[in-house]
């Protein structure tokens, strides 16, 4: 056996066991559910019946699916671009001006990572109690009665404090991500700004951001997947999907079609829309944001 | 492109390696399966839902269920999401013989199996004599627990589910604020509501609810109240225009009226979360009454609770005086799949579920069957939640919707009970709610199985 084909050999057989399990347990459910999102079937029995497009059909017309994309949609603006201007603003202050406790603040923000989507919503079901919650009750001291919200009550209130949630989970995570890549920028490049006088902000546009921009690249496709993961865990423990849906999200609604109402074929089509939307997203986004990586 | 090729070519081979030693190892289980079956003993496999009750009940029936049948081994499972446990398997063809699972759960895997077609009919179960007694199953179990639609789906007289632990359900209250405050329990819904303003007066509201679901054996029971028996098996089988009708009407009305009634922060509570927070308003006599199932006792076993507190349980109130009031009767549901391997030992061990040692273990921690006689052995305040339909003109109500082949994006249950939500907060008048309803059944009344 020559050297290269030993080579090759040994390169084949160290690659084979991640590319077996990859396609096992990657691509082939990834083709069963677009597969499986052609028939009408539910679940158990051996007729599954081929029907088309015919699921995508009935999807276009469903006003709860469209409603439930609604929300998801609006949950990864939104929590998108709060959690994202919250965690580069903390970033920056704690890698750059001596905060006193800086430390301290980096654990704290860190903690909601930790726990568990569950705890989460126990906790801002606590927080959102209409009679004895937290958020009414400061609203109480201060007299602000008229502010006082049913906050999981209110249809048209009740996605903002999912968001509220979401977003209160997600800072700290990607504060420390921007606060590592913060950290690598030489001081040299502050101290020659300042030198020229460019202020605080001027500093923060023209040095921080430029030179942290691919890490916030992919901390945006982060954004996407983990708002869509996220947010359907949270649905799932806290509101139910209520009141009267108005909570529901695309991966909430697909699970309530394919387990509780039987239509595991019309639940898998959902899931194709939500894979096809989750990427072309994430590939958008990296599009538009694309930059030539500055060096230093 | 060479190397390409030999990677390719390597991989492949790995693959079917793989594949072939998955697939080896399966042919060897089989065998040893087989080797038990045509041997002296017949293995049951058994799943049941691990609820309230615990799982002490089920490990002695099985004991004795052994006993009376040595050549049966029994494979107990019990699982609180028995579901998520069961499904992959089922999916993989290994079916448990027998489960015990109601309907109307979220996962509602045996709604699933109903709909296709998955359930073993056991309408010859009920003719069989008791193991180890003299008497047949039919003989033991209380009437009219065999002919709804939750234990014959498909309205055909063939019965598929055989009733297990059931519990009746109503409004729940305080007895010991009514004593207090010198109230009496309404009986229809104009005293209801009289009762209502009288309580507004004291800062009590008159009702909430833990969660829209609730509503299935409140509505339930209205239906029943506004047309009776035939009207509610027309409804649950989608007739067209029957949720249009003066009687259903009637009772969507009601519940829109009841949204002024509703304490205010019902909604907000009404979600898997927060549910107990609803039925602590009845304990804190914040709400006088809320739709419920006896197990809310235990539930809130260790809630705290105003002075004085003791629960009381009402049928839902009659649409006018001297009418018809009804309180709907929940049970869970034991069934085997028609892809069970031991169908007929199945059938045996469902048939000695009615026995009386069966019996007497269940209602030791607590479970009911419906059993002739079985009500006499309850004490204290589960006798009188049992015994609500001695009360005079208190009738059962059973069933639930008929069986119809999936529809994509129709769902009954959300339509119905989820709405009720938008009804009380306002966003939806029940005219809207009736529209959706009526579109719903029109949706489902053609898959109808």
């Amino acid at each position: 056996m020559s050297k290269t084909r030993s080579r090759n050999l040994f390169i084949g057989l160290c690659v084979a066991p991640a590319l077996i399990l990859l396609i096992v347990f990657m691509f082939m459910p990834t083709f069963e559910v677009f597969r499986m999102s052609l028939y009408r079937w539910g679940g158990f029995s051996n007729t599954q019946q081929f029907v088309g497009l015919d699921n995508f059909k009935l999807l276009w017309n469903d006003m709860t699916f469209i409603r439930s994309f609604q929300n998801s949609i609006f949950l990864i603006v939104v929590v998108a671009i709060v959690t994202f201007s919250f965690a580069v603003f903390f970033a920056a202050i704690l890698t750059k001006e001596n905060v006193k406790g800086g430390n301290f603040f980096r654990i704290i923000f860190y903690i909601p990572n930790i726990l568990s989507i569950v705890v989460i919503a126990g906790i801002f079901s606590a927080v959102y109690d209409p009679s004895s919650g937290l958020l009414n009750s400061i609203l109480g001291i201060f007299s602000l009665e008229n502010l006082q919200q049913m906050w999981l009550g209110d249809q048209k209130i009740v996605i903002y404090s999912l968001a509220a949630a979401l977003i209160w989970q997600a800072i700290g995570y990607y504060m420390v991500m921007y606060m590592s890549s913060m950290a690598g920028i030489p001081p040299s490049f502050y101290e020659a700004a300042s030198l020229e006088g460019a202020s605080k902000i001027k500093q923060f546009t023209s040095i921080t951001l430029p030179l942290v921009w691919n890490n916030i690249r992919t901390t945006l496709t982060f954004f996407i997947i983990s708002t869509i993961n996220l947010s359907f865990l949270l649905v799932k423990a806290m509101t139910g999907g209520g009141p009267d849906g108005s909570t529901e999200v695309f991966l909430s609604y697909m699970y309530d079609q394919a387990y509780g109402n039987s239509t595991f074929g019309y639940g898998m089509a959902i899931g194709v829309i939500v894979f096809l939307f989750s990427f072309l997203l994430a590939a958008i986004v990296s599009r538009i944001t694309k930059r030539d990586v500055l060096e230093y | 492109m060479k190397k390409m090729k030999f990677l390719l070519t390597v991989s492949i081979i790995l693959v079917i390696f793989t594949l072939a030693a998955c697939s080896n190892g399966e042919e060897k289980e089989e065998k040893s399966a087989d080797k038990e079956g045509s041997g002296e003993k017949t293995t049951l496999k058994v799943a049941a839902l691990e609820s309230a009750y615990g799982t002490e009940m089920w490990e002695n029936v099985v004991k004795s269920y052994e006993e009376v049948n040595p050549n049966v081994e029994v494979d107990l499972q019990m699982e609180k999401n028995l579901e998520e446990v069961v499904r992959p398997n089922m999916q993989a063809g290994d079916y448990p013989d027998v489960l015990l699972l109601a309907t109307n759960r979220e996962e509602a895997l045996t709604e699933t199996l109903i709909k296709e077609d998955g359930v073993e009919n056991i309408t010859d179960v009920f003719d069989m004599q008791v193991p180890g007694e003299e008497t047949k199953v039919n003989e033991k179990l209380l009437e009219g627990f065999t002919d709804t639609l939750a234990t014959n789906p498909y309205a055909d007289g063939e019965t598929y589910l055989a009733p297990m632990f059931y519990s009746p359900t109503g409004l729940f209250y305080n007895a010991g604020l009514f004593e207090e405050k010198g109230w009496e329990v309404p009986k229809t819904w104009d005293e209801m509501w009289e009762l209502g303003d009288k309580a507004k007066e004291e800062g009590i509201s008159l009702f909430t609810y833990p969660t829209s679901n609730y509503f299935d054996t409140l509505l339930g029971s209205m239906l029943y109240a506004a047309g009776g028996a035939d009207f509610y098996s027309s409804a649950m089988t989608y007739e067209d225009g029957i949720w249009e009708s003066e009687e259903a009407t009637k009772a969507l009305e009601t519940v829109e009226k009841l949204a002024g009634y509703v304490h205010p922060n019902t909604v907000a509570n009404a979600n898997p979360n927060d549910f107990t927070k609803n039925q602590q308003l009845v304990l804190d006599n914040k709400a006088l009454f809320m739709p419920n199932g006896n197990w809310v006792v235990d539930e809130m076993k260790e809630a705290p609770r105003a002075e004085n507190f003791a629960w009381g349980m009402t049928s839902i109130p009659a649409f006018e005086d001297d009418g018809d009031r009804y309180a709907f009767t929940f049970f869970e549901q034991i069934w085997i799949p028609k892809d069970a391997k031991n169908k007929d030992v199945a059938k045996d061990f469902i048939a000695y579920m009615y026995s009386d040692e069966a019996a007497d273990t269940f209602l030791e921690a607590g479970a009911v069957q419906p059993i002739e006689g079985i009500t006499e052995q309850l004490d204290g305040q589960k006798q009188t939640f049992y015994s609500i339909y001695d009360e005079e003109g208190v009738l059962p109500a059973m069933g639930t919707f008929a069986s119809t082949k999936p529809v994509p994006g129709a769902n009954m249950g959300d339509t119905l009970y989820g709405s009720i939500d938008s009804v009380i907060s306002g966003d939806m008048t029940f005219k809207e709610w009736q529209e959706k309803i009526e579109e719903v059944s029109d949706k489902l009344r053609p898959a109808l199985n």
